[in-house]
């Protein structure tokens, strides 16, 4: 009987802890702070975008591909949210691209939040522009972007 | 004995207020999403209709890390409601995506992401 109880409640207690994952992932795809995150990169490179060399700012680092915009606006690749880093870089998650992250830098005027698929995320003179797959650790790591990917940030599919 | 009962009593209540509660949050957040506007369909495949994820299923495939095998995950979940177009973000890794409605809130899909044989990551898709 007792088993049976102590059973019961691990369920009960499973349950509450799903439905409480559930809730911060609604919460970290619905919520529009302004709050820059933090990725775990699993690359640990001396110099990345954002940081200086005697005094001059680095743009793009190894693994960012370096696209010339001239002004024009990059687009959402899918349904998503668009955050951005301490870098101030755009970091766009998309929940129906499970394990990868796009990171944008150079963007002028980051539109942060929720975007459906083709919405404006701001524009760049330069655009660098990498791809970043979660680790089983949980580190993110920069990988090869492909050009399909690129095509549609740079057109409002 | 009685104390005994009452005791536990008050943990099924303390539990299923726990309850309650994620769910009532989870319906005040819904609410508040700024975009509220019904998601475009993403399936590209039907597999089967019928299908849903149980909390049990959905407690076992947290617990499985990424880089595992797909067929351990696949074990586990059994047949997706639908496939998702195959992506290629990265050169050379193609990506099939499946989904599964919950059981306990059917407008909240998990989405599973396969490269190969290999499980990369799962994410929580809202109002479907």
């Amino acid at each position: 009987m007792l088993v049976m109880r102590l059973v019961s409640v691990t369920k009960l207690l499973s349950l509450i802890s799903i439905l409480i994952s559930v809730l911060l992932a609604g919460c970290g795809s619905s919520s529009n702070n302004d709050e820059p995150i933090k990725l775990q990169m699993y690359q640990q490179w001396q110099l990345k975008p954002g940081d200086a060399v005697k005094g001059f700012q680095v743009l793009g680092g190894l693994g960012d591909i370096s696209i010339s915009l001239n002004g024009k606006s990059v687009y959402a690749p899918f349904d998503g949210r668009a955050q951005r880093d301490p870098q101030n870089c755009l970091i766009f998650s998309s929940p129906d691209v499970p394990a990868y992250l796009f990171r944008l830098c150079g963007l002028n005027d980051l539109r942060l939040g929720s975007h459906q698929q083709g919405a404006p995320l701001g524009s760049a003179s330069i655009l660098h522009f990498a791809t970043l797959r979660k680790q089983p650790d949980g580190t993110w790591a920069i990988v090869e972007p492909s050009k399909p990917i690129i095509e549609r940030v740079l057109s409002q599919t | 004995m009685a104390h005994h009962d009452r005791g536990s009593g008050m943990k099924y209540m303390l539990a299923g207020g726990s309850v309650m509660a994620a769910l009532g949050l989870m319906m005040d957040i819904g609410g508040l999403m700024p975009h509220a506007a019904p998601k475009k369909e993403i399936c590209q495949e039907i597999v089967q209709p019928k299908a849903i994820l149980s909390r049990d299923q959905l407690t076992q495939l947290l617990s499985v890390s990424e880089g595992s095998d797909k067929a351990q995950i696949q074990q586990l979940v059994k047949t997706p409601y639908c496939r998702l177009p195959d992506i290629q973000a990265q050169v050379g890794a193609i990506a099939q995506r499946e989904a599964y409605p919950l059981a306990f809130d059917p407008q909240t899909w998990l989405v599973i992401l396969y490269e190969g044989n290999t499980y990369a990551g799962y994410a929580f898709s809202f109002r479907h």
